[in-house]
């Protein structure tokens, strides 16, 4: 698959995003995927606004129709899909974990956790650090496939390790890269790699 | 102590409770339980100086086996059970427990104590094959998960004191694995302090017609009223109230079943929250007729229910009004005060569709379809609510600039649901396939607290906090004791630096900067300093000694938290 492929991935992922967050997620130099960026704005593929890409919806719908074509390989890799099998398997878990993450159960009424129980958040952060050990074993072998998948790695381990110093905004804060914003990332990524679609239940 | 030499074991038999650093946090509880002659399951503990015993040699010495093999023979005569041998069979839990938690510890082990022919008598016991074979199912995989780490190649070791030994040993490695040993340093524990190991008798809530479980909390941890609450589930295991597969009746049942065990619990109810001086959420067992306290822990509470307790144990003389003040949080406070449609209102109202509450609060806006449409028209001051079949990352700008989202599909724990909790807007989700097209360009009102969708821009019930007598009380005993003034409005003649206009000019880290310019003694006025702890500490530690803001109290709460935290520093650096 071709550079230039990966970084406008990256940016269907990302949605909206700088040069230099798709180029971490492409595993592309920032000189390289500014290039291209630059080229894809000036050709009518992308807009740029503030600093900021998105891709125009034609250029989306030509990535996506290529997609069975740039990933036949992958989508063939036997390894590859089972470890995405077993990453749905953990984004179920994931999701009751976030919630619970959120939420507090006061007799059967659900409330927002308001953080002030100590015991209870490490808790769910220990249940988060389990989930974490699993999802490394499942990216060990995505990363066999596709290297650029480190990134994720990398960054949930940061997020989750921001986490446990008490900086809690890490494990689902919404405008960061938080545990929670990075895994929905990856399972997007997966979702498109293979051609599947997410199941809301 | 049975055997001279080091401390390893302890058994908890109701004498003097045994300091928290050798026996940790959750033995010290259930010690605390035992002293005030409660009954628990009979318990041992192995000690933290075992662990650093064992951490040195990475084996159990030969004479901590001893001792634990003897501390079951206790547990064996407390409990009338055999380990291992019939008729009644001796299962027991293997727990993890160091004097702070942390994350990176070994879950708990239960049951452990059943094997082929322990199964059978258990069937026996409770005349129930299928109970008893779940339980030996259940065993087995909690053990190759927990102790050996899902190690599949590893065999579960045959004789059941080789799986107590062994699952004693994964606790003690459990305390240097790399995510213990991490928050340790990041938090500066020390790596010495080590883990016990709790090894607790299990109880049997199906074993017989006068048993059963529950779970009771002193209080009622949704409103605060000072009536007892909870649930009890007639002859079943206390893993059957999370998982669903029973119907729990309320507590009162439990008195046509058990009456004397109701007897004994509400009196257990009374002396723990004597003792701890807080509501109460009590978990219990009924074998045969006898109570059984397995655990007791601060209830979770609502909002409402918070400030409520907090006032009535100062009248009731059981706390100060300090200690009621550090049990609220500004953002509790908040979550009371959010406007609420009107009562009067809700009845009338048209109900347009019904889904999944997901994120509380109202949210009152035109329906838009798509994060696009919600971002153009929000950004150009519009009040829009965010309609989607789901939503995904790429709907985030949609999320930020609406009043509130609704889905079509997903539940609780969807995309959508997750996003606006962490963003504090209202969400409601589920609210079926192809059902939110017809509400396109309608205005609506979201309630994000009951899940409803309602016609129309329906009118909001502002909370007002001196309406409310507790929230005063709490107010008033905050105001005599902070420091720091905080009013709803300035007082004649005192010159006050407007923050609002900050806010609006959304420089980032205009804040900090603005705090860094004024000189101490200033007075400033601003909604965040309400809103956002982080603002309200910051204007404090500026050394201002006037802020006007509402509602007062979450801003009072900052300030004395924030004065408690300074004397605290200001105490170790003399």
């Amino acid at each position: 698959m071709s550079r230039r492929y990966e970084i406008l991935h990256a940016l269907a992922i990302k949605k909206q995003a700088t040069a230099a967050d798709c180029a971490r997620l492409a595993g592309v130099t920032a000189a390289e995927t500014a290039e291209v960026l630059r080229v894809a704005a000036a050709t009518g593929r992308a807009i740029e606004r503030d600093g900021s890409y998105l891709l125009t919806p034609l250029a989306r719908i030509a990535l996506e129709s290529d997609y069975s074509r740039q990933f036949d390989q992958v989508r063939g890799d036997h390894g590859f899909v089972d470890a995405y099998e077993r990453f749905e398997r953990i984004n179920i878990e994931l999701k009751t974990l976030i919630t619970d993450w959120q939420t507090i159960d006061a007799g059967g009424t659900r409330m927002s956790n308001d953080h002030s129980d100590t015991d209870y958040d490490l808790g769910i952060l220990d249940r988060l650090g389990d989930l974490h050990e699993r999802a490394t074993e499942v990216l060990d072998e995505l990363k066999k496939r596709l290297p650029r998948f480190d990134y994720y790695q990398i960054h949930l381990e940061q997020a989750l390790q921001k986490a446990e110093q008490g900086a809690l905004e890490w494990v689902s804060g919404a405008r960061i890269e938080s545990y929670h914003t990075l895994w929905f990332e990856l399972h997007e990524d997966l979702l498109r790699i293979l051609g599947r679609r997410r199941s809301e239940r | 102590m049975d055997t001279a030499g080091p401390l390893w074991t302890l058994k908890l038999d109701g004498g003097l409770v045994p300091p928290r650093d050798l026996i940790g946090g959750k033995a010290w509880s259930l010690a605390q339980m035992c002293a005030i002659g409660l009954r628990v399951p009979a318990a041992f503990v192995i000690t933290t100086q075992a662990c650093a015993a064992y951490l040195r040699n990475n084996e159990l010495p030969a004479q901590l086996r001893a001792q634990i093999d003897a501390a079951i023979g206790w547990l064996e005569e407390q409990s009338n059970r055999r380990f291992g041998a019939g008729p009644r069979p001796l299962l027991v839990s293997v727990r993890s427990g160091a004097s702070v938690s942390m994350p990176g510890m070994m879950d708990t082990v239960l049951n452990l104590g059943i094997n082929d022919e322990t199964e059978q008598m258990l069937a026996g016991e409770c005349g129930d094959p299928e109970f008893a074979r779940d339980t030996h199912q259940r065993f087995l995989e909690m053990y190759r998960k927990i102790v050996l780490k899902g190690d599949t190649g590893a065999p579960v070791p045959q004789a059941l004191r080789d799986q107590l030994y062994a699952a004693i040993e994964a606790v003690f490695r459990s305390w240097n694995s790399p995510r213990a040993r991490r928050y340790r340093a990041h938090h500066g524990i020390s790596n010495d302090l080590g883990t016990a190991v709790t090894v607790q008798a299990m109880v049997f809530g199906n074993a017989d017609e006068r048993s059963g479980t529950g779970v009771l909390f002193t209080r009622n941890p949704a409103t605060g009223s000072a009536e007892i609450y909870g649930e009890y589930l007639h002859r079943a295991q206390g893993e059957a109230i999370v998982s669903g597969t029973h119907t729990p009746e309320p507590l009162d049942g439990m008195r046509t079943r058990v009456g004397e065990a109701m007897d004994e619990l509400l009196r257990a109810a009374r002396q723990l929250e004597d003792l701890h001086q807080d509501v109460q959420d009590i978990e219990f067992t009924v074998e045969r007729g006898r109570l059984y306290l397995l655990q007791s822990r601060s209830a979770k509470r609502s909002p409402q229910a918070a400030v409520r307790i907090a006032v009535q144990m100062v009248s009731e003389g059981r706390i100060d009004p300090d200690e009621a003040l550090c049990r609220i949080s500004p953002e509790q406070v908040r979550m009371l005060l959010r406007p609420r449609i009107a009562p009067a209102v809700v009845h009338s109202a048209k109900v347009l569709l019904r889904g999944e509450a997901a994120s509380p609060g109202v949210g009152v806006g035109t329906v838009v379809g798509s994060a696009d449409e919600a971002e153009s028209r929000g950004n150009s001051g519009e009040a829009v609510v965010l309609s989607c079949s789901t939503t995904s990352p790429e709907d985030l700008h949609g999320l930020i600039a609406a009043q509130a989202t609704i889905t079509e599909l997903g539940g609780s724990t969807s995309h959508a649901a997750v996003v606006a909790r962490a963003l504090g807007k209202p969400c409601v989700v589920g609210c079926g396939a192809g059902t939110l097209q017809t509400l396109l360009t309608q205005t609506v009102t979201v309630d994000g607290n009951t899940g409803t969708i309602y016609a129309d821009v329906l009118p909001l019930e502002i909370q007002r906090e001196a309406a409310d007598a507790d929230l005063a009380q709490l107010i008033a005993w905050a105001a005599e004791r902070s420091a720091i003034r905080v009013e709803t409005a300035a007082p004649a003649g005192v010159d006050v630096i407007d923050f609002d206009h900050l806010a609006r000019m959304g420089e980032p880290g205009g804040l900090a900067r603005a705090l860094e310019l004024i000189p101490p003694g200033s007075s400033v006025r601003g909604a965040l300093f309400a809103q956002d702890d982080i603002a309200a500490e910051a204007a404090v530690r500026a050394g201002v000694t006037l802020i006007v803001t509402s509602p007062r109290l979450p801003a009072l709460l900052v300030c004395m938290r924030t004065q408690r935290s300074g004397s605290a520093q200001h105490d170790t650096t003399l």
